[in-house]
């Protein structure tokens, strides 16, 4: 590196002018970056992406990336945040990492192909009283490629009331073939920071960012059936799965156990029956917990993990997939490993 | 501990809305410390400590839990109810943990009282004695829950 080294006034952490070379996963990504600043902000430049929660306040942990060389000794506050084996390991947390000199670096490789992507919201759709689908047509870059099942970090801006941009993940519900669209189902959370802005805020035509895509959770290869297991905002990633089944002309048999606490929680149920239509082997079957006495539900009755065990008999080639609350993911996992199935075969998306 | 966020970083995260809307302050101007000390001397007066309460709280959220946002009894008066929302919470006192976004509803059967709270909140409590500042959607009276759920 080239560097000169200087004393910040009222500081004590020594200034580095110059550049450094930053090298990713030996030489797949290698770029110079200005000394001196973090190195999550030196990666973003550069269009790489690891996902961070907190700012670069050194709080989430979430942006953690090994060393391979360079890089000096951890900060206090990684040496405070980091595990001895994480430590041990070389891992440091990019947000807290100043760059000082030369660096080589890994990273997950999947965040090699996350960018950066300008978008509009298209349309705005109340689903039930607390969800909505937002529509986002993607303007620069024009086209994401995405597996379903993953998911964006959405940038949201500052908003009348709230102090500090942040980001927030969504699961993707689109068709992937429909490579200029993402389309989200978002539900409202209680004084959540990104939902009060989708909610309150967001309105058509109007400009966003994203970031992605992001996660391994995704439909395997195989032949196995499959039982989806979902409730709430958790059909998005379901939804575009079953898009891409479509777009493949599965044979897979295929059920979908859709759980709502009362009959205005069931949504899509026109899509869904289109997916019926359109997946020769495809059954969905929504479950509602309350049905009020005016309600004319004639479905399933009861919470999503009675369903389970009523309807599903696990055979050896069954796959699970599992998205929505951590309280519904957790009694389902439960009842599925009661009926005999075994950890391999169940995937989950908890969003967490 | 060196390394560990200074009490003015901590405040710095929870005043703004990184985690959750409006912050973790409302309109309190009280430094973070006077919060939770004033707090903690309610909590003296009525006997009662914030783990009895974190633990009374975890306990009414763990019955309400196998019900997946269906309203149950939870004895002793008091029904509750679990609303989940997807993905995690981090804690902004920066002890590394994540908290899910389940929300507990406890209503008190006899007058209708009804209180909530997150995850989040008691962790808050158990580890740090924070109750959130006045005017916070999620802030807790510790008088308030001493009565409902101490029963005192």
């Amino acid at each position: 590196m080239s560097e000169t080294v200087q004393e910040w006034a009222g500081d004590v952490r020594p200034a580095v002018v110059g550049t450094c070379q930053v090298d990713v996963n030996r030489s797949t990504r290698r770029f110079a970056a200005q000394a001196g600043q973090p190195l999550l902000k030196a990666l973003e430049r550069q269009n790489i992406f690891i996902p961070s929660a907190c700012g670069g306040r050194g709080i989430c942990r979430q942006c953690k990336v090994k060393v391979l060389q360079g890089g000096g000794a951890p900060s206090p506050v990684e040496i405070n945040r980091l595990s001895p084996a994480d430590l041990e390991a070389g891992v440091r947390l990019a947000c807290q990492l100043q760059l000082q000199q030369d660096l080589q670096i890994e990273i997950d490789p999947e965040l090699l192909t996350i960018r950066d992507y300008a978008a509009v919201v298209q349309e705005i759709t109340t689903l039930t009283h607390d969800i909505r689908r937002f529509q986002l047509r993607l303007i620069e870059p024009k086209m994401l490629r995405f597996r379903p099942g993953q998911y964006m970090q959405l940038y949201v801006p500052i908003y009348p009331g709230s102090s500090d941009p942040i980001n927030r993940s969504y699961s993707i519900a689109s068709d992937p073939v429909r490579a200029n669209r993402v389309d989200f189902i978002i539900r409202r959370v209680l004084n959540g920071t990104s939902t009060t802005f989708c909610f309150d805020y967001l309105r058509s035509a109007d400009a966003l960012h994203l970031s992605g895509p992001y996660g391994d959770f995704r439909l395997s290869d195989g032949a196995s059936d499959i039982l989806f297991i979902a409730g709430g905002s958790g059909m998005a990633p379901i939804q575009s799965m079953l898009h891409q089944m479509k777009n493949t002309h599965s044979q897979r048999k295929t059920t979908f156990l859709f759980g709502g606490n009362t009959v205005r929680d069931i949504f899509m149920l026109e899509e869904m029956r289109q997916f019926e239509k359109d997946l020769p082997n495809f059954r969905f079957i929504p479950i509602v917990a309350n049905v009020d006495a005016g309600d004319t539900w004639t479905g399933e009755r009861g919470l999503v993990t009675e369903a389970v065990k009523r309807l599903v008999q696990p055979g050896p080639a069954l796959e699970a997939y599992l998205c929505g609350s951590p309280g519904m993911i957790d009694a389902t996992v439960a009842v599925l490993a009661r009926k005999g199935m075994s950890d391999e075969r169940i995937f989950f998306d908890k969003f967490s | 501990m060196p390394g560990a966020p200074t009490m003015r970083q901590i405040e710095e995260l929870m005043r703004c809305d990184r985690i959750v809307a409006g912050g973790f302050f409302g309109n309190d101007i009280r430094p973070l410390e006077e919060i939770v000390q004033a707090d903690a001397a309610t909590l003296k007066a009525l006997k009662a400590t914030s783990d009895q309460l974190a633990q009374r709280m975890k306990a009414l959220r763990d019955l309400g839990l196998p019900y997946l946002g269906n309203t149950v009894a939870a004895g002793e008066g008091l029904e509750v109810r679990i609303d989940e929302n997807r993905g995690t919470l981090i804690c902004p006192f920066g002890d590394g943990t994540r908290h899910f976004k389940t929300i507990t509803h406890c209503r008190r059967l006899a007058d209708g009282r009804q209180r909530r709270w997150s995850d989040l909140n008691i962790h808050l409590i158990e580890a740090h004695g924070f109750f959130e500042g006045q005017g916070c959607a999620f802030r807790l009276e510790p008088a308030d829950l001493v009565e409902l759920l101490l029963l005192r």
